[in-house]
């Protein structure tokens, strides 16, 4: 699992490859967070594009970035979201609180 | 198959894909592979993060998995940790006792929408056993036999 960041114009994307599951997930949110309590960005986007697989661990990783980006005003978007993740997402309902994103 | 393997998160991976591989015998579609690769992943991550207190090479998870006459796989996932108390509350969503830590508390509600059926069979002090089961193929199980 790796995590590419760009920060441009009030707007933080972070790339992801890989795995997010429970494993994953216990350094990104570290590495994730660091960069949001820096940036405090308006708009943070989720590039999943080259996520081959994700669990009910990266439901809460996520969900736990969208509280903490939406407490300062922020917006969390989820791009390029693959076809497991994706299922991942629907069956949990984080569509009902995440904007999906081409 | 049966397997033996420490409870580190950093095996999470490895069983999941072990599982995947397993299942290749059933013909299974990609989806009904990443289904079962969710679904492992879901179980042993619960033997991770709860069954035991810390990551010790003395505390291990059992993988067991078989493919029946009518292409169904059925994987059990055994943990001997500390068990679950109240078992019908753990499989509600969003249950979780670890709430500080972001668990989403959708581990068992990924593995019933992901397969056919699932059983949990734990009590305190007693350890964990998930067993779930689904059948492989509809469509791809005629098309093979055709």
């Amino acid at each position: 699992m790796g995590v590419r960041c760009n920060a441009e114009r009030g707007r933080v994307t972070f790339a992801f490859d890989g795995d997010i599951d429970e494993y994953a997930c216990r350094t990104l949110r570290e590495s994730i967070d660091s960069v949001i309590a820096e940036k405090r960005p308006a708009e943070v986007v989720f590039d999943l594009g080259g996520v081959a697989f994700v669990d009910s661990t990266g439901l809460g990783l996520i969900l736990g970035r969208y509280k903490k980006i939406a407490a300062t005003g922020g917006v969390l978007r989820l791009k390029d979201v693959p076809t497991q993740v994706d299922k991942v997402f629907r069956a949990s309902g984080v569509y009902s609180v995440v904007e999906k994103v081409r | 198959m049966k397997m033996l393997i420490p409870a580190y998160g950093k095996n999470e991976s490895f069983a999941r894909n072990a599982v995947a591989g397993f299942a290749v015998e059933c013909a299974p579609t990609v989806s009904e592979i990443n289904d079962i690769k969710t679904a492992v992943s879901e179980a042993v991550t619960n033997a991770v993060v709860h069954a035991y207190e810390e990551e010790r090479a003395e505390n291990m998870i059992e993988i067991c998995a078989d493919i029946d006459s009518g292409n169904t796989l059925t994987v059990s996932v055994r943990d001997f940790g500390c068990g679950i108390e109240d078992v019908a509350a753990a499989r509600e969503p969003f249950f979780t006792t670890k709430p500080g830590e972001e668990r989403s508390g959708m581990g068992f509600t990924m593995i019933e929408t992901f397969m056919d059926d699932m059983t949990v069979d734990s009590a305190p002090g007693k350890g964990t056993t998930v067993v779930m089961r689904k059948r492989i193929g509809g469509d791809a199980g005629t098309r093979r036999n055709a």
